[in-house]
């Protein structure tokens, strides 16, 4: 490892509803805007919208790839743009700088389209 | 109640069993299987939103209390510190109050935190989220 070091992209399947639902039930997050079309609808949501925190769990399946997380200190995300069933999700991260102990790294979350859903920066440490 | 009024609320404390079957269902809810969540010998780095969704407040009694319109609420921003491990079996206490609440051009942000401490009492997980009430 080193600092520039590109990590192998995460690319995961299509989102589906059946995932937002299976989503919801495992972490206990029932916002309807999530599973219920019409309530999103009227929401102005134009449909249900992923979890933005399921987005995050792609990011966080990602980090588990690149390193252990038992040896994450920490993992900080912004939400930039809602993600709706029927996308990809492709999630990239590189090592910006370190210090004795820790990585310190930046991470994305894109649509296949480039369109940045998540942006986030995450520390491991060395050992 | 003012946006102001927020910042300082306390939630009340919960407490959650860490069971190892949670985990498994959480992981494979992502899509995430790797091994050592199947194994129970390490969290997913998001799971503490189980714990406060299953646990403590969820976003419906959330948005209740701080008075949000569920509709119009999103999530901004999140943050894990992780102080400490966590272990399978083990009973996790959190405390979540709010931090900060601005209002910005057409939304309103309001910062979260919740303290996690295992049952030695010892601080093992800081989450801090910001949510988003768009006007």
């Amino acid at each position: 490892m080193e600092v520039g070091q590109e990590f192998i992209p995460l690319t995961k399947e299509e989102i589906t509803h059946t995932q937002l639902v299976r989503y919801a039930g495992a972490s206990g997050d029932f916002n309807p805007i999530h599973t219920v079309v019409p309530f999103a609808e009227k929401a102005g949501l134009g449909g249900v919208i992923a979890h933005g925190m399921l987005i995050m769990g792609f990011v966080g399946k990602a980090i588990g790839t690149w390193f252990d997380v038992n040896r994450l200190q920490k993992f900080s995300v912004r939400f930039n743009s809602i993600t709706r069933p029927g996308e990809k999700i492709i999630v990239i991260g590189s090592i910006i700088g370190d210090t004795n102990e820790t990585w310190l790294c930046q991470t994305k979350a894109l649509n296949e389209k480039g369109e940045v859903k998540i942006t986030g920066s995450f520390e491991v440490r060395k050992n | 109640m003012s946006l102001r009024d927020k910042v300082g609320i306390h939630f009340e404390p919960f407490t959650f069993e860490i069971e190892k079957g949670k985990i498994k269902e959480f992981a494979m809810a992502i899509g995430d299987a790797n091994p050592c969540y199947q194994a129970g010998e390490a969290l997913p780095p998001t799971f503490a939103t189980v714990i406060e969704m299953w646990g403590g407040t969820d976003f419906i009694e959330l948005a209740e209390k701080l008075e949000l319109e569920l509709p119009k609420v999103l999530h901004g921003e999140q943050e894990y510190e992780y102080l400490g491990k966590i272990k399978v079996g083990e009973r996790v206490t959190g405390v979540t109050s709010v931090t900060n609440a601005i209002s910005k051009e057409n939304m309103d942000l309001i910062k979260l935190e919740t303290h996690y401490k295992n049952e030695a009492g010892e601080l093992v997980l800081i989450s801090r989220n910001t949510v988003i009430e768009r006007h």
